[in-house]
């Protein structure tokens, strides 16, 4: 299978008034087309941190320095202007927080059409209408109705797959899910996870799914990358990882998930 | 929508008659009345115009008498300019008012916003710290301070603008009064959409917009300024009672015949109906704008539901 990410020696260093801090620390992985990866690790582990060095979107006082081949282009080379080509057309971003991903005083349908019209200079009615079939995709009834709705008027899981609608815009090669469940309740969660395992077998979208949450991963994903400090401390197939982890944070995470997960 | 302008209306009316009570008892508390002079009347003279104007009558029904005028839209005659009814006054100097502080509010709010949104783009550069260092000045020096700087300097120096006068409304003679009234509101916009645009741009949604590939241009029309105009909108009302007195003072340095010089003659003088009524007139103004913001508001934040 052909690779479509490839990272190499990738460090991501933020200024701040205490120092230099060093949250991705010269990692190396790679995906496969169609393959997802999960990304497990503790909170400031640097999972997040990883992503948004890749797609350029990381805070001002952030440098990433390395090697990040997507497609056999290099995204840490590209300027600004060039990345914003390439994120929302072939690399879509799913977030962490739906409660505060969405622009509040935007609708929905024009949060969706937004990103087919500037990538594909899609005509309204063509914009539309990918918007409809996205919705439907991530499973959102009464779509008419909601693509004038507000953001506010929206549970979180709803939000959430408003979000995922969007990432799906421009029929993405790659999708980045950062934490896509942590905020919600279980039987939503479910219920998402549901639709990326669709993505992957359906429509071939390659995946990267970050949680701390291993039980979630292990649902979706086929290899998985731990990490710690920065660091990768164990990257394999998902299945063996879990079941003969070989390092010690990785047995000393697995042994936080309870019993009957696993 | 048109329930708010209702339930306003419903407020404003009780607000205004407290207005007007608390306007009417602080006149008579001040020593003297309006027909006090350094030279004594005969007491049988005052006693007819008190009688006249109904000064005789208790308080409280003087107050009565009053308030059930001003119902009619009648403030009454004016004890210090002869012939001249309260009306006639403020329908003469309004015009001039409001003419500088409309052009003064529009000024402030769109380069006040403009400035600071730049600022906030392009924050840590030489633009930024330029913006917040004059800003900055231009909080701390008020307007009649800044007044006779600039008249003495482009109106005396450079003899490019009028330094005084009215002049039917001239621009020129407009720019110098709406600069020294435009400037500490501009600075104190700037300051403040600068923070609001800089937090706007750092929360999770112009992420978002970013992860989507939006260019920045857009990112900023669309997504940005309608969040980071908020606080602004919610400064309109205090915004126009800063520019209200700053214009009492300015009209006065500029010679222009507006209704700023009512209320300060008015106060010296004891003209009751005169000071009350530019009072009437401010709150109702103010109230008013109290009740745009709301409105703008509702219309920027679809959060917001109008009640
Ligand atoms: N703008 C920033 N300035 C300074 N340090 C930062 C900044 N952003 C992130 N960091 C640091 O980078 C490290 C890695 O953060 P990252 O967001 O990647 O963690 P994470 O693994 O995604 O954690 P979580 O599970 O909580 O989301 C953290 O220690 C964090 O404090
Ligand atoms: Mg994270």
């Amino acid at each position: 299978m052909q690779t479509i990410l490839n990272v190499n020696d990738l460090s991501v260093n933020f200024d701040t008034s205490q120092g230099l801090i060093k949250a991705v620390d010269n990692i190396s992985f790679s995906i496969k087309k169609g393959e997802c990866l999960g990304i497990a690790g503790e909170s400031g582990s640097g999972k997040t941190q990883t992503f948004f060095s890749i797609t350029g979107i990381l805070s001002d006082n952030g440098t990433a320095t390395g090697i990040a081949d997507f497609n056999d282009v290099d995204l840490l080379k590209l300027t600004e202007k060039e990345l914003s080509k390439i994120r929302g057309k072939k690399i879509g971003f799913i977030f962490q927080d739906p409660m505060t991903s969405l622009t509040p005083h935007m609708n929905i349908g024009n949060q969706l059409i937004e990103v087919s019209m500037i990538h594909k200079k899609n005509t309204k009615n063509d914009a539309l209408k990918k918007a409809k079939e996205v919705l439907d995709i991530v499973k959102l009834p009464r779509i008419e109705n909601l693509l004038k709705k507000y953001p506010h008027e929206l549970s979180g899981g709803m939000r959430q797959r408003v979000m995922i609608g969007i990432s799906l815009m421009c029929d993405p090669l790659f999708i980045i899910a950062d934490e896509p469940t942590t905020a919600l309740d279980v039987t939503t969660q479910k219920e998402i996870l549901k639709i990326f395992n669709d993505l992957k077998k359906y429509k071939d979208i390659t995946i990267a799914l970050i949680s701390h949450d291993i039980g979630v991963i292990s649902e979706v994903s086929d290899t998985i990358l731990i990490m710690n400090e920065g660091r990768i401390i164990e990257k394999g197939n998902c299945k063996e990882v879990l079941t003969s982890p070989k390092h010690e944070y990785t047995k000393h995470l697995l042994s936080c998930v309870p019993e009957w997960m696993k | 929508m048109i329930q708010l302008i209702i339930k306003r209306l419903a407020i404003a009316i009780p607000t205004l008659i407290i207005i007007i009570a608390f306007v009417f008892g602080l006149m008579r508390v001040a020593p003297g009345g309006p027909f006090t002079n350094e030279r004594a009347l005969p007491p049988e003279i005052e006693q007819k115009i008190n009688e006249a104007y109904d000064l005789d009558k208790p308080l409280i029904q003087q107050f009565g008498i009053y308030l059930s005028k001003i119902a009619k839209g009648d403030l009454g005659p004016s004890y210090k300019y002869k012939d001249f009814t309260v009306n006639e006054l403020i329908l003469s100097g309004f015009p001039i008012s409001l003419t500088l502080g409309i052009s003064a509010i529009i000024i402030s709010l769109l380069l006040g916003s403009l400035l600071g949104i730049i600022a906030a783009i392009k924050r840590n550069t030489i633009f930024d710290y330029a913006v917040m260092g004059i800003s900055l000045i231009g909080i701390c020096v008020p307007s009649f301070v800044l007044a006779p700087i600039l008249s003495l300097f482009f109106g005396l120096y450079l003899g490019f603008l009028p330094i005084s006068g009215w002049n039917g409304g001239n621009i020129y003679n407009l720019i110098l009064p709406v600069v020294s009234l435009s400037l500490p509101q501009i600075a104190i916009i700037s300051r403040m959409m600068r923070s609001s645009t800089i937090e706007t741009l750092n929360s999770n949604f112009i992420r978002t917009a970013r992860a989507k590939g939006i260019p920045k241009r857009r990112i900023i029309t669309k997504h940005v300024i309608r969040s980071s105009i908020l606080p602004i909108i919610d400064y309109l009302a205090p915004a126009t009672a800063g520019l209200m007195t700053g214009s009492i003072i300015i009209e006065q340095i500029f010679g222009l015949p507006g209704i700023g010089r009512y209320f300060v003659v008015g106060a010296l003088q004891r003209d009751y109906t005169l000071v009350s009524g530019v009072m009437i007139l401010y709150a109702s103004l103010l109230m008013f704008l109290i009740l745009l913001s709301d409105i703008l508001r509702a219309i920027l934040d679809p959060r917001v539901k109008i009640k």
